[in-house]
């Protein structure tokens, strides 16, 4: 132990925090860096955010991907994507940092927007979403009790700009590929939902299991398990071509060429729902859950796991800090 | 408990640093730059991990959260030993230029030969699986067990054996 001590030594070092507390205001300042608004919702929150925050930010390329089978016939709505079938889409970090969003291509209008809340029991929880909720026979020690949120349909129309691209583009020192005539005023109509997510906490004494803060993990902070269902998204067109929009979204300033190459990959874009893999982090694979195929994404810590699996119109997710053999029993235990 | 708060996204841009992030900043500070020093053996490079490691957490997590200082350590921990990865691939010799930066001996070839230890050191803390390399530079840091479990996110009454078993990893890689 001692000889560890001496090991590792370094001679001391004095620290200024004061001069170091300067540098880092002055680095805010210059980076125009944002601190997070709002409370802290507890170390387990904090994982979950960025997981939906990755999400989020996938949303786009997903958007992107289910873009791409749009049939030329103009003014006819049609439905351009309703995944059946989930597929890997690996992204790293510099895939989407320079991406923009999708406000940077026109105007997202709600009409019916994302509120999630709380619900007592499975029962509400049921009633509500309109469909019936899965639960696990199968806990793993040290999940607590069950907490359920329900997240109502949500409905969206979104209009693209040329104009607002270019505003966009030009407040970034940006240039874009223009946007061809038909796409700008073109109509996309998003529904997603309505979903379900069950949320166990850690049931073990002081509550900090595995789910701690490791930083680099897209898992850490995370409940002991979460288990979500819920309708997947369909994306309706008022009209645009498959070729226009695969050559101008996927050549956008930010969407690197591997992840434009990835996506023109997929073979049935309509409906094939993306299910992004941030592989600085983590790493998936294929497996069969109730006999149809999902995807298994583990973190690179080991400390966190998750399994995504889309079975008779529903989409259904496990994750939670448990190994892949725990995360797969408690996901095909659902009935 | 808040399913639907988790279900919520919300960061937005604001201005300056807020007094809550400047308090925390104050507070563990310091020892978010002995961690690191601990794993870098240089005082400049530890204060640029501190640095990335406050600026990330501000990003992404309010100041007050009581997550702050235990997630601040396990990022320190693991971010200095990305940057002595990355120094281990640059090469022996920059390894070695970069720790003599370090040292205060008056004596030139005890500098040397010092720096040379010490960088032969961080290169076998280098070799260690991440999680056993973060559990060293954490307790040797003068974490406690409770601590170090809080911020690796394991079990209090495992870190005695890891600990143990990480150690010994370590004596064999610097005795490679």
């Amino acid at each position: 132990m001692t000889d560890i001590k001496d090991m590792l030594s370094v001679p001391e070092a004095k620290v200024d925090t004061e001069r170091a507390l300067s540098r880092l205001r002055a680095r805010v300042e210059a980076e125009r860096i944002a601190p997070v608004r709002g409370r802290a919702s507890g170390p387990r929150g904090f994982g979950v955010n960025i997981w939906l925050k990755g999400l989020a930010a996938a949303a786009t390329v997903a958007l992107v991907a289910t873009l791409l089978t749009v049939s030329g016939v103009a003014e006819t709505i049609l439905t351009i994507f309703e995944p059946k079938q989930l597929v890997a889409v690996p992204i790293t970090a510099s895939d989407l940092s320079g991406a923009s969003s999708l406000g940077a291509y026109g105007t997202l209008t709600w009409t019916e927007q994302p509120k999630p809340y709380d619900v007592p029991d499975i029962g509400t929880a049921a009633r509500d979403s309109g469909m019936m909720v899965l639960v696990p026979s199968n806990l793993p020690a040290g999940a607590g009790m069950a907490h359920y949120g329900v997240m109502p349909k949500t409905t969206a129309t979104f209009t693209f700009s040329a104009d607002k691209t270019r505003q966009a583009a030009a407040s970034q020192k940006r240039t874009p590929p223009p946007m061809p005539a038909n796409i700008d005023g073109s109509k996309l109509f998003i529904t997603g939902g309505p979903a379900v997510v069950t949320i166990y906490q850690d049931g073990t004494a002081g509550g900090t299991g595995a789910s701690g803060a490791t930083g680099a993990s897209p898992f850490s902070g995370m409940p002991k398990l979460i288990v979500a269902q819920g309708r997947p998204p369909v994306v309706q067109s008022d009209g645009v071509t498959v070729e226009q929009l695969q050559s101008y979204l996927l050549a956008q300033p930010g969407i690197s060429p591997q992840l434009a190459a990835q996506i023109r990959a997929i073979k049935d874009p309509s409906s094939t729902l993306p299910v992004p893999i941030p592989v600085d982090m983590a790493t998936s694979k294929k497996v069969t859950v109730h006999g149809v195929e999902g995807i298994f994404v583990g973190d690179s810590t080991g400390l966190g796991s998750a399994v995504i699996w889309q079975q008779d119109g529903i989409v259904y997710g496990v994750a939670g800090t448990l190994t892949e053999q725990q995360v797969l029993a408690v996901a095909n235990s659902l009935h | 408990m808040e399913v639907a708060e988790r279900l919520r996204l919300g960061s937005a841009p604001g201005p300056g640093v807020p007094p809550a992030f400047e308090d925390l900043f104050r507070r563990e500070y310091p020892r978010v730059v002995a961690i690191a020093h601990r794993v870098v053996a240089d005082a400049d490079e530890a204060e640029d991990v501190a640095q990335d490691v406050f600026v990330s957490f501000y990003r992404k997590h309010p100041a007050e959260a009581h997550y702050a200082a235990p997630w601040l350590y396990a990022a320190a921990a693991h971010s200095a030993l990305n940057a002595l990865r990355s120094r281990a691939r640059r090469g022996k010799r920059d390894a070695v230029e970069a720790l003599r930066r370090d040292d205060l001996a008056p004596d030139p070839a005890q500098a040397a030969e010092t720096a040379e230890t010490r960088s032969e050191v961080r290169a076998a803390l280098a070799r260690l699986p991440d999680r056993s390399a973060a559990l060293l530079a954490l307790r040797y840091s003068g974490l406690s067990y409770e601590e170090i479990a809080a911020a690796l996110g394991l079990r209090r009454s495992s870190i005695g054996t890891l600990l143990s078993r990480a150690e010994e990893a370590f004596r064999k890689e610097v005795t490679k």
